[in-house]
């Protein structure tokens, strides 16, 4: 089709009309008419409308702030971040050794619960008797404790058989039992007792005579007992009986030593009441080695195998050079402490009275550093103070209480205030201020941060132009669907009238008494109760804003087409016989489309509202994405609110914004398309 | 007229046929498991009244949610129709004891609001369009945009802030002071009036914007209309143009559109209502639609929708009350 451009046209005429300048112009002269394209006339229109061009302005700059911002800021929606802070922490414990602690001397060799519960009873008796030696008795074995010095003690597993009772005492033999008429042996079975007992010997309690020796007998502790038992007074043999010689020994160091030795073989006595129990001793293996001291490596870290500290502590006060671990290691004295150094002279590890250990027990901080600890605390006690402070390198650690190492894999240190406090007699804490790696939640403003960070250690200024991004999305996307769905219903209903419009028009009234709000909620409850994922969520959620909105589209969309169908373009589409749909979609609803421009525009405003609001409810878009509903959410208790206003008001300003300049332009391009409608 | 109503109501019945049959579909798909946990939940609260099986069983009866989509719709359209709501999930009493409990604070908010509403935007909305593209026609435009743009939690949050949090005028929330139980009656009227305070400045200024551009812009085809110019040609006094003859005429459409908002009062305000804690019906449903109360969020709807349909008829029957020229067919 040729184009007819009037402005062209004039133009013409206006060089033509130079010739004759001083003409007067006619007042019916074409000139004088200045004509607009409609779509220049409405652009017109709505430039001289200022509050169209400012909320205009204001859109413009909320797009490039949401979908350009982005591009060029530094941070994105997740990025979490972190700070250095200082926290006090209980860092170390520290205490002198109180307790004999076991060290395995042979793994073979396993020591009886019973026993190795009382070592540690047993030693403090030996220190306060100033006894060398002592016999503990397991259910099964028998050991001696033998003390190396105050400190050590080696406990021995020994080859030790009961031999017989000397003194004044009652050895049980056994008990009878009335209900099973028989004897249950104590220790060695005396043979022809049984018969002699149940034949001859009648009542509860009393004496009798067999085998040359007095037995008496009296109630048992289980009902319906019998307790035998062999008053002595002098010897009484366990086992094989021995001759006279023995004995002889026996009287002799009963009460002046502990052991004999005769015809070879080594005896020991174990006191108990007025009555000694003699022992027949052979070989005996060392077990364990208990001691006041602990390793300490001079490594940090490192272990000290429990051989080596065993053969260091069996040297004793000596000191001397022990093998252990098939080398030779050289051991040394100092003070109340054992210095443990390699074959090539170098220190290896010292054994001390004094643990000072990590809070959690973990042997993990480097020697010097205990060394000082141990050095504080000694001028503390000796200054007669309780507190202390010390001033020492210690490791970094970062937000999960882990080591920081540097790119050599070297630990990295700071100079760190160690707070020395006494707990109880011999038991110290160590508080330190040390600095952590933690995430920077509720940061104030700052150059780093334009409006801070929320509470997750997001940036909120990133926070809210991807809020933006998807709240304008939405809109964009709801609008869409209402004005698709609108169209094509709305078009539907005033093309065909009759049935077709009564079931449509019926339909919208239906969706346009449906509460939509109250609908969204619980939308957003269900999809809560089925976590759903965050995504899927934003997709429901715009499809069913579309749903509930494009009855008032439709509406509108049948108003107007019920009017133009009555116009003579309309009869013209007909006799020319164009399609049913071209004529509905491609004459019909063009028509309408200045109507469509100004409703979805307002519909944006509200359906960026709507949004915001369920948003701010918790039940919209979740975390991770940011909108700006949910982040004033995510500082609407009262405390955030009150704390945090440099959040939530930049926020909730530019939903208010945003809304209002969609609105304005909605309002100008009314105006502008038809300068009469009502308002 | 008689027949146009009628003709309206039964319209307005079906419609709300459908309405509900919709909103009954949406609880009905309810995820699987979800009532059955809330029921457990509702259960295994201190002092539960009824057993797990118990709530099931009456949610059953009442709603037939166990029966196909159709029936149970009619199982729960005959209970409904019959007064028998069934008790609140949430409240764990009876629906309609919870709304009596309610729905009267909602329409004491709702009540001073609309009354605010109308002597503010209506002389706001006239002074504005009496001097078109003034200063005032262009502050009025734009308070009203601001107005209605404003998102209520966030004029809400604003609102606390500032009075609540800076200047200490009024609580956080709540509809009684710490010390309700000593004062006297009047003294308890005061306290709860200063609680309705804030909340009630919030949905006048969210509803001022709409009702302020209305009186507005009918004002103005009012005064661009024919016998006004015919009034100020012979001489009648501007005073009186503008309030015998400009705004007799502006209040018809006025008055239809506040008469359709009446029934609207009794609807609760729920973002407002939650946000100030005012126990009003807007709060009891928000808090039943959290917690799938089901029996209280199909009677809330339904009672929503019957007031929306309510509105539109008394708005559409006022019409030709206040309008003669307006013959209803």
């Amino acid at each position: 089709m040729a184009r007819y451009d009037l402005n062209a046209i004039l133009k013409e005429m206006d060089k033509n009309k130079v010739k004759d300048e001083n003409a007067e112009i006619a007042l019916d002269d074409v000139s004088r008419v200045k004509v607009l394209s409609p779509g220049r006339q409405v652009l017109k229109r709505f430039m001289r409308n200022r509050l169209a061009v400012f909320g205009f302005c204001l859109l413009a700059t909320m797009f490039i702030l949401a979908f350009l911002g982005p591009l060029v800021y530094p941070y994105g929606q997740k990025q979490v971040f972190y700070k250095y802070d200082t926290q006090t922490i209980n860092y170390a414990m520290a205490k002198e050794n109180a307790s004999y602690t076991a060290f395995a001397a042979d793994p073979s060799v396993s020591v009886e619960k019973t026993v190795s519960t009382v070592v540690n009873s047993t030693i403090r008796g030996m220190l306060s008797s100033g006894a060398e030696k002592a016999m503990l008795t397991g259910e099964e074995k028998v050991y001696f404790l033998e003390k190396v010095t105050d400190e050590i003690f080696s406990l021995e597993e020994a080859d030790a058989q009961r031999v017989a009772l000397f003194g004044t005492g009652v050895e049980p033999i056994g008990t009878y039992s009335q209900i099973s008429k028989s004897i249950t042996f104590a220790g060695k079975t005396v043979p022809g007792l049984e018969d002699y007992f149940k034949a001859n010997v009648q009542g509860l309690s009393g004496t009798f005579e067999f085998g040359g020796a007095t037995y008496s007998y009296g109630k048992g502790s289980q009902p319906k007992t019998i307790s035998i038992t062999l008053p002595f007074d002098g010897v009484l043999y366990t086992g094989d009986d021995m001759d006279e010689g023995f004995e002889a020994a026996l009287t002799a160091a009963a009460g002046s030593a502990d052991e004999f030795s005769y015809n070879g073989k080594n005896y020991y006595l174990q006191k108990g009441g007025n009555a000694y129990t003699v022992y027949a001793v052979g070989t005996s293996k060392p077990a364990q080695v208990y001691s006041r001291l602990s390793a300490d490596s001079y490594e940090t870290g490192g272990k000290v195998s429990e051989e080596l500290i065993c053969a260091a502590l069996m040297a004793g006060e000596q000191g001397g050079s022990v093998t252990a671990e098939g080398r030779t290691w050289n051991v040394s004295i100092d003070g109340e402490a054992l210095i443990i150094t390699d074959d090539a002279g170098k220190e290896y590890a010292e054994l001390s009275p004094f643990t000072v250990r990590r809070y959690s027990g973990e042997d993990s901080m480097a020697y010097d550093l205990k060394k000082a600890v141990a050095g504080a605390i000694e001028d503390m006690v000796a200054a007669g103070k309780k507190e202390t402070v010390l001033v020492h390198d210690i490791p970094r650690q970062d937000e999960n209480g882990k080591y920081v190492y540097d790119e050599a894999g070297n630990l990295e240190h700071e100079e760190g205030e160690l707070h020395i406090t006494q707990r109880e007699v011999g038991s110290y804490v160590i508080i330190v201020d040390q600095t952590i790696f933690l995430i920077d939640r509720y940061a104030d403003p700052s150059r780093a941060h334009f409006l801070g960070t929320d509470g997750d250690g997001f940036d909120v200024f990133s926070r809210i132009m991807y809020g933006g991004r998807i709240s304008l999305m939405v809109g964009f996307v709801v609008v869409f669907l209402e004005i698709l769905l609108g169209v094509i219903m709305g078009g539907l209903a005033g093309y065909y009238g009759g049935w077709v419009d009564m079931v449509i028009m019926r339909l919208v009234d239906v969706f346009y008494c449906l509460p939509s709000l109250p609908i969204m909620i619980i939308l957003g409850a269900m999809m809560d109760a089925v976590r759903m994922d965050t995504y899927m969520r934003l997709i429901i959620m715009m499809a069913a804003l579309g749903i509930m909105g494009w009855a008032g589209v439709a509406r509108m969309v049948r108003g107007q087409i019920l009017s133009l169908r009555e116009q003579e373009f309309m009869v013209a589409t007909e006799a020319t016989g164009i399609k049913v749909r071209n004529r509905i979609f491609r004459h019909l609803v063009p028509n309408v489309m200045p109507q469509l421009i100004v409703i979805a525009t307002m519909g944006m405003g509200s359906v960026i509202l709507t949004e915001s609001t369920l948003s701010f409810l918790g039940l919209g878009v979740k975390h991770p994405l940011a909108t700006w509903g949910s982040m004033i959410n995510s500082v609407s208790s009262a405390s955030a609110m009150a704390h945090r206003a440099y959040i939530w008001i930049p926020v909730g300003v530019l939903i208010c914004l945003t809304v209002i300049a969609f609105n304005f332009v909605g309002d100008g391009l009314r105006d502008a398309y038809d300068p009469k409608a009502k308002r | 007229m008689l027949k146009y109503t009628l003709k309206r109501l039964l319209y307005s019945v079906i419609i709300l046929f459908f309405v509900m049959f919709i909103i009954y579909i949406l609880m009905y798909n309810m995820p699987s498991g979800y009532i059955e946990t809330k029921a457990r939940e509702l259960a295994s609260r201190p002092g539960a009244t009824k057993s797990y099986s118990q709530w099931l069983d009456d949610l059953n009866a009442q709603y037939g949610m166990d029966k196909g989509v159709v029936q149970g719709y009619l199982i729960w359209l005959k209970s409904a129709v019959r007064g028998d709501w069934g008790d609140s999930w949430a409240w764990t009493i009876p629906v309609t004891q919870e709304f009596h409990n309610t729905v009267w604070y909602s329409f004491i908010l709702g009540l001073i609001a609309f009354v605010f509403e109308i002597l503010i935007a209506i002389p706001l909305g006239i002074a504005a369009a009496k001097k078109q593209y003034s200063l005032l026609d262009y502050a009025t435009t734009v308070f009203a945009m601001v107005c209605i743009s404003m998102p209520t939690f966030f004029l809400a949050t604003l609102l606390k802030y500032v009075f609540s949090v800076k200047l200490g005028w009024f609580d956080l929330s709540g509809m009684q002071g710490r010390d309700y139980i000593n004062l006297s009656d009047f003294g308890k009227f005061l306290d709860v009036a200063k609680h309705f305070v804030l909340p009630s400045v919030t949905l006048i200024i969210i509803s001022i914007g709409g009702l302020m551009r209305y009186t507005r812009t009918n004002m103005l085809e009012v005064l661009n209309a024919d016998y006004i110019r015919t009034a100020r040609a012979k001489g009648v006094p501007e005073k009186k143009v503008i309030n015998y003859h400009a705004f007799r005429n502006t209040m018809i459409p006025l008055v239809t559109t506040l008469g359709g908002s009446l029934p609207g009062l009794f609807s609760g305000a729920l973002i407002t209502e939650t946000q100030f804690a005012i126990r009003g019906i807007g709060y009891a449903s928000y808090t039943s639609m959290t917690q799938a109360d089901i029996p209280f969020i199909m009677f809330y709807l339904a009672f929503i929708s019957i007031l929306t349909l309510l509105g539109n008829l008394i708005s559409d029957l006022l019409y030709g009350v206040v309008d003669p020229r307006v013959r209803l067919s």
